[in-house]
Parts: C-alpha cells; structure tokens; sequence
C-alpha cells in the first residue's frame, strides 16, 4: 500500500483509489435506493400483522441511531489522528469506531429477535419482507465495516498505517460515512415516518 | 497533480468535527421530539410534521457528505459521480412508486381476495392441490350430483377486538340446511356475517355501506348474497339458517365499514 506516496499520473488528476470508491459509494446508493424504494411501495399493504405499530420501538432504536452518528465522529478522529502521524490515535479511535459500530450491530440483533418472537419474519407479511431485506443489508454493510476497521487497527498497531497511507484509513472511513447516512434515511422513513402504520390501509378501488 | 490535490485538502478542526457532531445529534434529539406523542408535539403537527422529518434527515445527510466525507473540500468530480448515483437511485424510487400506485387498485383487490393469514398458508395449499389434482381437463366433473346430507350446525366467533373472524374456512355439503351461530365477543364493535359469492366480498361490503345499518350493512335483494345474520351488537350472538348452494367456494365476510379487508373467510360446499 505504500506506493501511495508517489504521486501518480491519471487523466484525472485524482486518486485512482479514491476515485473507484466514490463510484462505489454511487453505485451502492442504487443498491439501497431500489430496497427502499421496495419498502416504500408496499409500505401499508401487508395484510396480515404484526404490523409497524405493533413492533417498532422508536426510543430504542434512536439510541443506536446516536451510537452509530458517535461512531463517525471517532471516524473522522482516525483520519486526524493518521494524518497526524498519531500512532496511539489511530489504533484507538480506529477501534473506538469499530466497538460503537459493533454497539449498534448488537442493538440491532436485540431487535430482530425481539420482532421475530413477536411473529415478524421475512417470509410472514410484505412489512417483514421488505423490513428486514432492507435493515439486513444495512447491518451485512455495517459489518463488514467493522472488519475492515479492526483489519486497519491490526496494521495501525504494527505502524504501517501514517501520514503517508493517509488514503487507506480516508476510504474506510467514506464507507463507513455512507453506511451512517444510509441509516439516516432508514431511520427517518422506516422508523421516525413508517414506524406508526397500521394494518391495511382501504385505498379507494381497493 | 494529484499529489498537490491531495496536499490541498484541509480537513476542518477537531472543534469544527465536534462541532458537527453535536449538530447531527441536536437534529436527531428534535426528529425524535417531533414524533413522540408523549411530548404532545407529535399530534399537533399531524401529517406536516412528514416534511419536516424528511427536511431534517437530508440536512444531516448533507453535513454528513460534505463534512465528514469531506466534499466540500475535495475535488467536484467525487461530489459529481456520488450526486449522479444518488440522483439514479432517487429515480428508481419515483418509478417504482409510481408504478405500484398507477396499479394499486387490481393488485390490492386481487391480493386481499386471495388474503391468508401466514399458518393457514400451508394448509390452503394442500387443500388446493386436493382440489384440482383429480380434474384432468373438466373440472367440476365429480361433482354433478350433490349430496344431500343432514342438517349442519356451524358455531363461529371472532377473534376479540382484532376484526377478524376465528375461523378461516367453513365446510357444507351442497342442500344440505345449514346453520351458523355467529357470536360477537368484542366489547366495542358491531359484526355481521354475510355468506357471498367468492370474489365478491369487498363489492358486497362497498354496496352494504351504501345500504347503511337499516339494513345491517347488507344491499338488499342483491344476487350475490346467499344468507347473512343480522347486525350484532357487542357481545351479541345470532344465527342463520339457508341450504347450502350449488358446489363451489364462496366467501364469508363481515360488511361492517371497513371490517370486510381482514374480516373473512371460506364457505366450501362440496
């Protein structure tokens, strides 16, 4: 990874890396984008429970949602502290993201649980179904976010993550950045908007 | 050239980041005031409060890209390519949308007549298959001549204060009289039980809240209805008695305003 210190040429005058991530990150919008966009058509059309009403907790889940912004913010300390060529900073605030993101992930397993022992599962109602495709990816992104933060903890603890790799600690924390934002709109539509439905809503024609 | 890019970069404080943070947080404690009908906010602003909500949300996903993703001061390419996904994937959504509403009516109809709750699937299934295996072409071929059995009592409530009834499926043989005890245990809702030709409920039911509770939410005289109980208060029970029709699967269904989307079931007469 140290051949970022030699400033490349590209047609673009940007990083090649860097540059491939944010196409990811656009990419991944369609991803996510298509899955609510599935929620939000069959929001309100289960015809059997539980429905959002029944199950949401909003209290609960806005703590994890405060958990997960608290864990960007040590993100962008990691970055900081890498830039700073901050050694100590980097595994800590490296691993201080990693532990409130792994928090939020374990929020999340509470919660599954909880809605599978009140009957909602993937394949009982259109809520289930499109709920937990959506929320699953989010936590799967999630995830393998964590991985990727303990992996660049391991490599900052033997110090060959600095100043000069500044690039490798910057693209984990731009996914980890849209999988928070990802979950601010999650939040807001499935929670915060969605979280009260009830059952079947008449619809004229219907 | 792109070393001096990357040179130019300057990342905002460790006060401007906690700054930032305390912001992201302020926003999430009033989206979460907003909603909270504890704090009686929640009522007062009744639909407007979706706007609101959703204005919010894209202010935090705004400071969320611009400052910890640091757009704002990195090169516009990034922002162009993440802005063109991002807008794609709005599209997919408005597409999506408007295609299920443009349809909504059929599917809906389609999808609530054919509506079982998700325990009773398996068995509707087997059921179906037993059905349909012995036809090889004709379908109702078995079935010419009905078999007139005795007298069938059929004893039917529902489900407390859900509107719902307890039983999914009713069975009688064609002729035979059949009786059905209907008892109302909610301690709120009125119910009636209206045996109809199958597909036909929600029709039924749109027609019966025309007719309105003089005639216990039924149309009267209309050709789909085979029987019905009269309206029942709560806690209440009545009974109807009428032949069983010619074979084939017909519906029961409450025609109380509203009740007739989750409030039904199967009449089988073989």
């Amino acid at each position: 990874m140290a051949h970022a210190v030699e400033p490349e040429y590209t047609t673009t005058g940007l990083n090649h890396r860097k540059l491939l991530m944010w196409v990811f990150l656009g990419s991944d919008c369609l991803f996510f984008g298509a899955l609510i966009a599935t929620y939000m058509v069959y929001r309100g059309q289960s015809l059997v429970g539980p429905y959002p009403i029944d199950i949401i907790n909003v209290p609960v889940t806005t703590i994890s949602t405060f958990v997960l912004l608290m864990s960007s913010f040590a993100m962008v300390q990691a970055l900081a502290a890498t830039n700073a060529d901050d050694k100590r900073g980097i595994v800590s605030w490296l691993l201080a993201t990693a532990f409130l993101g792994a928090i939020f992930i374990g929020f999340q397993v509470v919660e599954f649980n909880a809605f599978k022992n009140e009957g909602l599962t993937l394949g009982g109602n259109l809520f289930g179904a499109t709920f937990f495709t959506l929320t699953g990816f989010h936590g799967a992104h999630v995830t393998l976010g964590i991985i990727w933060l303990l992996a660049m903890a391991i490599l900052a603890a033997k110090g060959r993550v600095g100043s000069k790799t500044a690039l490798d600690v910057e693209l984990v924390g731009l996914y980890w950045h849209f999988v928070d934002i990802v979950w601010i709109v999650i939040f807001t539509l499935l929670y915060l908007i969605g979280g009260f439905d009830t059952g079947p809503v008449a619809l004229p024609g219907g | 050239m792109a070393h001096e890019t990357e040179q130019e970069i300057h990342h905002p404080s460790f006060k401007q980041y906690l700054l930032i943070a305390i912001i992201l947080f302020a926003i999430t404690i009033v989206e979460f005031l907003l909603i909270w009908d504890r704090v009686g906010i929640s009522d007062d602003l009744g639909a407007s409060k979706i706007p609101l909500l959703v204005g919010l949300s894209v202010v935090k996903f705004y400071i969320v890209i611009m400052f910890y993703m640091h757009l704002r001061f990195d090169d516009k390419l990034f922002t162009r390519i993440f802005i063109a996904g991002l807008a794609l994937a709005f599209l997919v959504g408005l597409a999506l949308l408007g295609l299920f509403t443009a349809m909504n009516g059929d599917q809906r109809s389609y999808a609530l007549d054919r509506a079982v709750p998700y325990e009773e699937h398996a068995e509707t299934e087997k059921a179906a298959e037993e059905t349909t295996t012995p036809a090889t072409g004709e379908t109702t071929e078995t079935e010419t001549t009905p078999i007139v059995s005795g007298p069938v009592a059929i004893a039917i409530g529902a489900v407390g204060e859900t509107l719902a009834f307890d039983t999914a499926s009713i069975t009688a043989d064609s002729g035979a009289e059949v009786t059905i005890t209907f008892t109302n245990p909610s301690a709120n809702n009125q119910h009636n039980l209206v045996i109809v030709e199958a597909g036909t409920k929600d029709a039924v039911a749109a027609d019966g809240t025309a007719a309105g509770p003089a005639n216990d939410w039924v149309p009267p005289g209309d050709a789909r209805v085979v029987a019905n109980t009269k309206l029942l208060d709560p806690g209440a029970s009545g009974e109807v008695t009428f032949t069983a029709p010619a074979p084939g699967t017909y519906q029961f269904v409450c025609t109380f305003p509203g009740h007739n989307f989750t409030m039904f079931g199967d009449f089988v007469v073989n």
